[in-house]
């Protein structure tokens, strides 16, 4: 029967070709393999975050008025509502972090380097994307502190030379937030960023097939060298890992269920410990510390300028780093690494204490 | 505008040059010959306190009153003004009575700040023109015949007084131009008041307009400093109603403040400050007042409890009450210190009050209509309680229970509403509303219960998801390592 089905579908679509692409792809074996796992990891948690948005998208409803309340029917009226809610909350903050664990393995591992450019280029996108969708998903439950974070994000935005006000206006819907930005994230965060989301991801998930897995520098590159089938044995323990965050996912959204707040108020007064989501939380602090003003520049555009030239030298690290590329070590780009990390681990603990 | 702003300053400059020392009036050729002129002005200015205090008519008028020349006498360049009006009069007395160390000179205990005062009063910041306060000393106290307050002749005098503030409050036409929404009844309403009847026969301790409103400084009662502002005026009605001393000629109790401090009204209005809560005049009324007659204490309750004093007049206890004369909502609540109602006034207990008349012997039928109204009071409250409890259970759990408190609310709603249609004195009624209120208390624990098992059913549902996953995770690994250990 099995036999027969399946030469039903080789018939029509050649799995021979994919079995024989699967029989002779292979995962390198070395001290750094287990930071492979983290690209699967984040792809499990997209892949959560597709299908909980799915379902809560059938009872959410995108306007000022009825956002809250659609949310609050989802947590106590919809059968699992609650469940879903939470799972796609924490898998959202889980994915965040897969996806930054993942980029640091990579720059750490050099994996950037020619002839993986645009690789690194397409996932930094992704991960950009991976913060817009958090920072348009955390006004949807249209709550006071969502509201209030969303003001003083969109406000950060608006203090930009030239582009700031009319970006500002652009993200609002209008000078202020109101409900025109509710729909505005909406539309972004179920249209716009997932439409985005699987080009670009399709395009990495492609070039990472297409070249293979980056191995570190210096590694043994003969053909006799330690490997891994990546079917079934890859595969499988990418399985297993998957099963490992299920469980840390369904305890966490059991154990600490998303809250829903209070419903936005425009006309109420900011409450206190207004904070962005943790992954804001070292840009947000860091501008806590700049000077009102600095020489002739005001201090928090100086802030902003500062992180998108930061921002904009590490996307280019590939450009930049050209020993990797020629296979010499470059001990420089461990050193920004490890300060980058460094410094987004303690400006992210200040930024949470109270 | 700028204009009232420079004239004040040279008003006080003009005063001082007039008055570097005021005349001695034993030289006082001006009265002299005022007198062979004839006219009132100089027999009143003989018994005006300021005469006694030798102070002659240049004192006000400037000039040089030691001359019978009338030129010199009355020459401008000398620093003769003549009459003054208004402001310039007020000035011209704040001369001398808001200069301390004149006034101990001239022996006065007065105090100096009346025209500080004036000013800072509803009468000082009026203006009829705008060239200057609606009211200046001369018009309360007069001009030339000006005597001591506790003179009788006095127009300020505790006597007379009221007929001085009603020459301009009684007067509509004139009051429209600074008020026109103020009454001007005072005086008519005063007239009835137990206050106004004492003053009218010449009792000098009776209350009159200066006893609560003051005097110089008077202030729009909704000012919050006013002496008659709501939250103010039991302080006030108390200056004399709380001193056993000064009120023991009336024979009436002077513990009222202390029982309304403690009263429900009192915490309202003396603790939380809440302007809505009743004072003494919202009882008593205010330039009426009068303790309210046994015939009239629900209207006057009713006058904001409203739906309690319809209730009581369509029950049976009204005819009851009437024909024994007891007061309507007094003889259950109280008066000045009514404290919060609640379910313990119901039933046959020791502290009900319904126990006063009802007894199992006498009034049968009422004794148990409130026993049984008791029962079902209480059954609500049991029944409120035990749904919040398990609400709040609820919650600290996490759970998502908005429409529970909701429901506890309207919980809470039917109980306030028993507490009101309890004047009925309806046992079907009540308990419709009482029955209302528990089916609503079932509801909200239910849904509350409900959560609470849900909270659980999530607990249990972790467990033993997080059981199968492990189970299918150590599946996966013991295949992997049979495929691994095939390989190898």
């Amino acid at each position: 029967m099995t036999t027969k089905l399946r030469a039903w579908f080789d018939e029509r679509i050649p799995l021979q070709d994919l079995k024989e692409f699967l029989a002779k792809k292979h995962v390198p074996l070395h001290r750094g393999s287990v930071w492979y796992y983290f690209g699967g990891v984040s792809l499990f948690l997209f892949i959560v975050q597709v299908i909980t948005g799915i379902l809560l998208l059938l009872y959410y409803k995108g306007s000022e008025q009825l956002a809250w309340e659609s949310i609050q029917f989802i947590m106590s009226k919809v059968q699992f509502g609650w469940l879903v809610r939470s799972i796609h909350t924490w898998a959202a903050n889980l994915f965040v972090l897969a996806v930054f664990i993942h980029m640091f393995s990579v720059f750490f591992e050099r994996a950037y380097r020619r002839p993986r450019e645009l690789t690194w280029l397409t996932g930094m996108v992704l991960l950009f994307l991976a913060l817009g969708f958090g920072f348009s998903g955390y006004l949807l439950p249209w709550n006071e502190l969502a509201f209030f974070a969303t003001k003083v994000g969109t406000d950060i935005a608006g203090v930009l030379p030239v582009i700031g006000k009319p970006l500002m206006v652009f993200l609002r819907g209008g000078e202020e937030v109101t409900g025109a930005t509710l729909s505005r994230f909406f539309g972004f965060h179920v249209a716009v960023f997932p439409g985005l989301f699987t080009v670009i991801l399709s395009i990495h998930l492609i070039l990472v097939q297409r070249q293979g897995m980056s191995e570190p520098l210096g590694h043994d590159t003969r053909p006799n060298r330690r490997v891994m089938p990546f079917f079934p044995n890859f595969l499988l323990r990418d399985l297993l890992l998957w099963l490992i965050v299920l469980n840390i996912l369904a305890i966490l959204a059991v154990l600490f269920p998303s809250e829903l707040g209070k419903k936005a108020d425009a006309f109420a007064p900011a409450p206190e410990g207004i904070r962005p989501e943790w992954y804001f939380l070292f840009m947000f602090q860091t501008l806590k510390y700049f000077p009102a003003q600095v020489l002739f520049m005001d201090g928090e555009v100086l802030g902003i300028l500062l992180f998108g030239i930061a921002g904009l030298l590490w996307m280019l690290v590939p450009f930049w780093d050209r020993k990797s590329s020629r296979g010499e070590a470059n001990r420089w780009v461990n050193y920004v690494g490890l300060f980058v990390v460094i410094y987004i681990l303690v400006f992210t603990v200040l930024g949470w204490l109270p | 505008m700028k204009t009232r702003a420079w004239i004040g300053p040279m008003l006080v400059a003009l005063s001082l040059s007039l008055c570097s020392a005021a005349p001695a009036v034993a030289a006082d050729e001006c009265l002299k010959c005022h007198e062979s002129l004839g006219g009132s002005i100089p027999a009143l200015f003989r018994r005006d306190v300021h005469f006694a205090a030798r102070i002659s008519c240049s004192g006000c008028h400037g000039g040089d009153s030691s001359t019978d020349d009338m030129a010199k006498a009355m020459d401008t360049s000398a620093g003769f003004v003549g009459g003054s009006k208004g402001d310039a009069a007020s000035m011209m007395c704040a001369r001398c009575h808001s200069d301390a160390e004149r006034m101990r000179s001239y022996g006065s205990k007065l105090p100096v700040q009346q025209w500080e005062s004036l000013q800072a009063s509803v009468h000082g910041k009026l203006s009829g023109s705008g060239g200057g306060n609606a009211v200046s000393c001369v018009t309360c106290h007069g001009a030339h015949g000006i005597v001591r307050v506790d003179n009788p002749s006095s127009p300020v005098s505790p006597l007379n007084v009221v007929k001085k503030c009603s020459s301009c409050h009684a007067n509509a036409a004139y009051m429209r131009m600074f008020n026109p929404s103020l009454a001007v009844d005072q005086l008519e309403k005063y007239r009835t008041s137990v206050h106004g009847v004492r003053n009218a026969k010449g009792d000098v301790k009776a209350a009159q307009c200066v006893s609560c409103h003051g005097s110089h400084g008077i202030l729009k009662a909704a000012d919050a400093k006013s002496r008659v502002n709501p939250v103010n005026l039991p302080a006030t009605c108390a200056t004399c109603h709380s001193d056993a001393s000064y009120m023991k000629e009336y024979g009436i109790p002077t513990d009222q403040y202390d029982k309304f401090s403690r009263s429900v009204h009192g915490v309202a209005l003396l603790q939380k400050h809440d302007a809505g809560a009743p004072a003494c005049n919202r009882c008593h009324g205010n330039h009426g007042a009068a303790p309210p007659g046994v015939a009239s204490i629900s209207n006057v309750c009713g006058t904001c409890h409203v739906l309690n004093a319809e209730l009581f007049a369509g029950s049976p206890h009204k005819k009851a009450f009437d024909e024994q004369g007891l007061p309507e909502c007094e003889t259950c609540h109280g008066n000045h210190e009514i404290v919060t109602a609640g379910t313990w006034m119901l039933g046959v207990s020791d502290q009900s009050t319904c126990g006063n008349c009802h007894s199992a012997d006498a009034n049968a039928s009422g004794f148990n209509v409130a026993r049984m109204m008791r029962s079902l009071a209480d059954s609500l409250l049991d029944m409120e309680a035990a749904a919040g409890k398990l609400v709040d259970e609820a919650e600290q759990k996490g759970m998502e229970i908005t429409e529970a408190k909701f429901g506890l609310r309207d919980v809470r709603q039917a109980r306030l509403q028993s507490r009101t249609v309890v004047h009925a004195f309806d046992e079907s009624k009540f308990r419709a509303v009482v029955e209302k209120g528990i089916t609503q208390a079932a509801s909200v624990s239910h849904e509350a219960s409900e959560a609470i098992d849900e909270f659980y059913f999530r607990r249990i549902g972790l467990g033993v998801s997080t059981f199968i996953i492990t189970i299918l995770a150590v599946c996966l690994w013991l295949l992997i390592r049979r495929i691994e250990a095939r390989a190898k």
